[in-house]
């Protein structure tokens, strides 16, 4: 093949992988929701976590602040704000104090107030209370406020439609100027916005910040002020917006990095593109295994894992590069290659099949990327690359530089006894360091900047916003049964409150309550002949005309005749969205939430929900609960896998011996990695234990091929130029990984870093085969058994 | 819904340029007290109610209105109405036009009545519904002499010193 024509090929492989590329963005879609990461739910909280909630009612709430400006601009601004995200339909529930909450309760549902309105309990609707009430009215007509309520009046002398708008409101409401909620101080107007898209979708959640800051930049025109948005989405935004500028300005060092060394390795042009294509190859192949297998039930974090782990891959091409010079055709040169190629690749995916078993989609997921991943690019270095390189490139092993290094080498010493020193110090250092061995806080890995986090707290103080953390949980046969189990926690509650265990709470049944509370009030509503004798008695020498009351009549016989309102009658209300948070039907059970505000006794509350059947939820502890299953079920998987590998490397070399030089390069980089992030206070992630088996194997590559590195002293050659540039590669992506301000980012990339380091020094010194004397392949060396040769 | 209008009384207050207080007295105690675009609400025994005046257009008229009354501002007027002055210094009336359009919506117009340097009675006329009175001053003292019998209208008007 001409040069034009292998340019060609690489150029028409280009294009295949651009096309896939295209197809994948269409059909794969991450989703960011935990439960298709996480293991199955074991105990009962963390069931309700996975199977009910997936988060805290509190977490898909964006608090707003609006400053900058003066409390009538600012109030005007909120007022125009909320009402363009109120007619947006990816937000639920919009409040910003305005309107009293009259706006929702719709014209259908409003005589329904004498059933969901708690103010007629105390006392019933007779002459005394009429008289009363209406009394009071007339001084609201004589008052400036007379014309927000005459309209109102005559089908509600009792005013029961406001005290219901009011205990509508959030439980406890920050302070009302202009009509719309400020701070404390004054100086900031304040909204709560509960978005449609969950609180672990990021990309919904970005979405509503925009929509968010694009209806206030309208609002605001031309004038002064300034918005700030706080809240789990809003952090979810920012710290993905900081991870995409990071890992953008990294991977584009990176590329030229890469650039630059295979130039300087190769001293050809294409061979940084042949380079890549195998990789890329390799994760289309297994990004299009996981869509074909799991459809879009795949987890950022799981590609992420995976396309850590497929890192490896990256060194097959570089291996057959090495190798390749003129006078030897690519084909017998990849030929001679590959038993070592195979058996690293074997061996790996052999080890991941264990994640098959381990029980979680998660792990599933990650091994069919990887197995997938490793084979596709093994393949396309035997297949397909020897179609496609310059047959006759410079032979690095006339490279003088190259030479000096590896006489260099060759006098090193096998170390033996100091290994087994420094071994036993590192697992002294990991045994005994003080301080926690792992860190199961997911959200610790992409923490929020304390200032915002600050910010955070003194706001959701002033909106008296839910607490993220903790959720009382209230379980039972149907969603009526939850309503009265959680009507019955409320004396506690309020108790708690008026004690200051906790500011406020949120249930369903302050919106709605149950059927049997309501049934209570209808019964205890008088009839119409009893009501309109009250009403003439309370009427009588009144200024009000005899017949200003008819609408009420109406409204209250209206009541009588009601069914109590259900869930479901709310749809399309804006106080179903209220409702449906916190109250969750299950397939043959229910599950009503009791949110919490400004919770400061956590233990008084947890004793006060036992005592009434409930349960305080620590959705913390539950994710963390989980994270150390999912981890467990690693190192569980981890420990098969190890065996398997051990018996794959001891079969494929035949010897004892072999296997025990090429697996301890790898085992005691583990072991030093791992003391080095202990003895440094690194509590470990799931990443570091993600980043540790990349590690791994690349270091079982790199002893395979220093372990048989060729029976002539130019081969070894051509492998130590392989595994050089295959280490300074990883090595130059992980390191910058390794700055990034990220933890996630400088977890994988200083483990991985370290590992590649430690494994590419102790592969030279114990695995490397003993120096070649000749020049040219003639003998085999004396020690090395029979190299396995495919036909 | 009433069968009379209701007649309340009691005093205007100006503890400072920023600062209306509207008390009433008789037949029962409320207080209310404007100052920046707000009005509180205050009875016996009841939580404070709050409200924006762009609600109560009666109350922001009457707070600009005075304001601009007592500092001789007739700039400050115009900025908020289109004045139209009629009469003579003995029996004065100012009408003023809402050029906002949203308190015009609300707020047909209202008009200042007085004598001298004496402002007698503000009547304001809401977009619907019936015509409010404010009786002032010596207006104000002469509906007390009448009790029931007053007859707010032409007091309001100054008839009873003209007639």
């Amino acid at each position: 093949m001409s040069a034009r024509a292998r340019l060609a090929g690489a150029l028409a492989w280009l294009a295949l992988l651009l096309l896939l590329g295209a197809w994948l963005s269409q059909s794969l879609s991450f989703s960011g929701d935990l439960r298709r990461f996480l293991p199955d739910p074991r105990t009962p909280e963390q069931r309700l976590l996975i199977e009910e909630l997936g988060e805290g009612p509190g977490s898909r709430l964006l608090l707003l602040a609006l400053g900058g400006a003066d409390p009538q601009v600012l109030a005007a601004q909120s007022q125009m704000l909320a009402d363009a995200l109120a007619g947006d339909p990816r937000f639920g529930l919009v409040t910003n104090g305005a309107g009293g909450g009259l706006d929702a309760i719709p014209e259908r549902l409003r005589p329904y107030r004498y059933l969901l309105s708690p103010g007629l309990d105390a006392r019933p609707l007779d002459a005394d209370l009429l008289r009363e009430q209406i009394a009071l009215r007339l001084q609201d007509l004589a008052s400036p406020a007379g014309e927000l309520l005459e309209p109102l009046l005559p089908s509600d002398p009792t005013l029961e439609t406001l005290r219901l708008a009011e205990a509508w409101l959030p439980a406890r409401a920050p302070q009302t100027l202009h009509e719309v909620w400020f701070d404390r101080a004054g100086a900031q107007a304040l909204a709560l916005v509960e978005t449609r898209a969950p609180g672990f979708d990021p990309d919904g959640q970005r979405d509503a910040v925009q929509a968010i800051r694009a209806a206030y930049d309208a609002a605001r025109g031309d004038g002064p002020g300034t918005l700030e948005i706080s809240g789990p989405g809003a952090f979810a935004d920012e710290i993905g917006a900081r991870t995409a500028r990071e890992a953008g300005w990294i991977g584009t060092i990176d590329s030229i990095g890469l650039l630059l060394l295979l130039l300087v390795a190769y001293r050809s042009w294409t061979i940084p593109l042949l380079g890549a294509l195998p990789l890329a190859t390799a994760g289309m192949a297994g990004l299009v295994a996981l869509v074909l297998l799991f459809g879009d039930g795949v987890h950022g974090i799981t590609i992420a894992f995976g396309f850590t782990l497929i890192g490896v891959v990256q060194d097959y091409p570089i291996h057959f590069f090495s190798q390749q010079r003129a006078g030897i055709s690519p084909w017998r040169s990849v030929r001679a290659l590959w038993p070592t190629l195979a058996t690293g690749v074997a061996a790996t995916c052999i080890a991941y099949l264990t994640f098959l078993f381990s029980g979680v989609d998660g792990l599933r997921q990650l091994a069919v990327f990887t197995i997938v991943a490793m084979a596709t690019a093994a393949l396309c270095t035997r297949l397909l690359l020897p179609g496609l390189i310059d047959p006759a490139p410079r032979d690095v092993a006339r490279s003088p530089r190259l030479l000096a290094l590896w006489r260099w080498i060759e006098r090193l010493p096998r170390p033996r006894w100091s290994l087994l020193a420094l071994a036993l110090v590192a697992l002294a250092v990991i045994a005994w360091r003080p301080g926690p061995f792992w860190q199961n806080d997911l959200s610790r890995l992409t923490p929020v900047p304390a200032p915002l986090l600050e910010r955070d707290a003194q706001l959701r103080d002033e909106l008296g916003a839910p607490d993220v953390r903790y959720v009382l949980t209230v379980q039972a046969a149907d969603t009526q049964a939850a309503l009265r189990a959680s009507e019955r926690l409320r004396p506690a509650l309020d108790a708690l409150v008026a004690r200051g265990a906790l500011d406020s709470y949120d249930m369903a049944a302050r919106y709605l309550p149950s059927d049997a509370v309501q049934r209570a009030r209808r019964q205890a509503l008088p009839g119409a002949p009893a009501l309109r004798q009250a009403l003439d008695a309370a009427l009588a020498g009144s200024p009000f005309r005899a017949d200003a009351f008819e609408p009420f009549l109406e409204d209250v016989a209206a009541a009588r005749a009601a069914s109590p309102l259900r869930p479901q009658d709310l749809a399309g209300t804006p106080l179903a969205a209220s409702v449906e948070g916190l109250l969750l039907e299950g397939d043959g059970h229910a599950t009503a939430l009791v949110s919490l505000g400004g919770l400061r006794d956590v233990a008084a509350v947890e004793r006060a929900a036992a005592a009434g059947g409930a349960r305080l939820l620590d959705m913390k502890q539950a994710s963390e609960s989980l994270v150390a299953e999912y981890r467990s079920r690693i190192l569980g998987a981890l420990a098969a896998a190890a065996l398997l590998l051990v018996a794959t490397v001891w079969i494929a070399l035949r010897s004892a011996r072999r296997a025990w030089r090429v697996l301890l390069p790898m085992a005691l980089t583990t072991v030093l990695v791992l003391a080095v992030l202990r003895a440094f206070g690194v509590e470990l992630t799931l990443f570091h234990l993600v980043s540790l088996i990349l590690a791994a194997g690349l270091g079982l590559d790199y002893a395979l091929f220093f372990e048989h590195a060729g029976d002539s002293r130019d081969d070894q050659l051509r492998t130590l130029h392989a595994v050089i540039v295959c280490s300074l590669m990883t090595l130059l992506v992980f390191s910058l990984l390794a700055l990034s301000s990220i933890p996630v980012l400088r977890a994988i990339g200083s483990t991985v870093a370290l590992g590649v380091l430690c494994n590419f020094v102790l592969s030279l010194l114990v695995a490397r085969a003993p120096g070649g004397d000749a020049a040219d392949p003639v003998a085999p060396a004396p020690d090395a058994a029979t190299p396995e040769r495919p036909a | 819904m009433l069968k009379a209008p209701l007649r309340v009384s009691g005093e205007y207050r100006r503890p400072d340029a920023a600062t209306l207080v509207r008390e009433v007295r008789a037949p029962y105690l409320e207080t209310t007290t404007i100052r920046d675009g707000e009005a509180v609400l205050a009875r016996d025994g009841k939580p404070e109610r709050r409200f924006a005046l762009s609600r109560a257009p009666e109350l922001a008229a009457l707070q600009t209105s005075f304001g601009a009354l007592l500092a001789g501002d007739i700039e400050a007027l115009r900025s908020h109405y289109t004045v139209d002055a009629q009469g003579s210094a003995a029996d004065w009336s100012l009408r003023l036009l809402p050029r906002d359009p949203r308190l015009a919506s609300r707020l047909q117009d209202i008009v200042l009545h007085g004598t001298g340097d004496e402002l007698r009675c503000i009547e304001t006329r809401p977009a619907k519904g019936q015509v409010q009175r404010t009786l002032m001053a010596g207006a104000a003292q002469a509906a007390l002499r009448a009790g029931e019998r007053a007859d707010i209208a032409a007091l309001c008007r100054g008839d009873d010193r003209a007639g």
